[in-house]
């Protein structure tokens, strides 16, 4: 992410993979813990499992979602944490949102 | 992404601010797994401390690992665990330890039996996973 050259709408700053709204939902999701269950993320985010896997393959792809696989006693578990990468790109992918909601009518 | 509108932009704000709030409410297991831990602690010092040695250390020291066991499970069945969870525990378990020593390697070389010393010992060992578990309660 840049910064906004002047007279380009913040628009332009939205980072495509996550703007979205299933992967914004997942990587919102993940952005407030250290790590989530799949399960959780899928109750959460209101989706069926092979959706969140897409979202998932795609966010992990860009480098934003870690994927790690584990049991808890004999039951499989797959933990979804964000990235370095996926919170910068999420925080700068906030400020944007936060900024075409602050011009009002400018982008509508 | 053209026709972005600011109406847009505050809805999708609005839904990030409601998904870290379903997060939070996710992570308040940390409140009771801090609890125990505080409570736990206590009991084994008292244990340590005031009944008679080497019963007393068994006994405190078998509640103890006990209840860890049972918190380490708890907490791995968890689904989600919060932003910063990990520095947090950290933190509470050096505080712990730091606290724990303080109280122990004293009582046990002068006041072995004292429940002047073992009782308020007792609160100061309770008190990072007590106060810890308040502090998550308010998140």
């Amino acid at each position: 992410m840049t910064e906004t050259s002047p007279g380009a709408h913040p628009r332009h700053e939205l980072d495509e993979v996550i703007h979205a709204p299933v992967r914004l939902s997942v990587v919102a999701t993940l952005a407030a813990a250290d790590k989530a269950e799949f399960a959780f993320v899928r109750d959460t985010v209101e989706v069926s499992d092979s959706v969140l896997s897409r979202q998932v393959a795609t966010l992990e792809k860009a480098g934003y979602v870690a994927v790690t696989k584990g049991y808890v006693g004999k039951r499989p578990r797959t933990w979804l944490a964000l990235t370095p990468g996926g919170r910068t790109a999420f925080a700068a992918h906030c400020q944007a949102l936060r900024a075409i909601a602050g011009n009002g009518a400018d982008g509508d | 992404m053209g026709e972005y509108a600011s109406h847009d932009a505050a809805a999708a704000l609005a839904r990030v601010q409601e998904l870290d709030s379903t997060v939070r409410k996710g992570s308040k297991w940390y409140v009771r797994y801090q609890v125990i831990y505080g409570c736990a602690a206590a009991v084994m010092v008292l244990c340590v401390g005031l009944l008679p040695s080497p019963q007393g250390v068994a006994i405190g020291i078998g509640c103890w690992s006990a209840t860890m066991a049972g918190l380490s499970v708890y907490a791995a069945r968890q689904r989600v665990s919060r932003r910063g969870f990990g520095r947090r525990h950290v933190g509470l378990i050096m505080v712990w330890t730091l606290l724990y020593l303080a109280v122990l390697f004293p009582g046990v070389m002068w006041h072995q039996g004292a429940a002047s010393w073992w009782v308020p010992g007792a609160v100061v060992v309770a008190l990072p996973g007590l106060i810890g578990g308040y502090l998550e309660a308010r998140r």
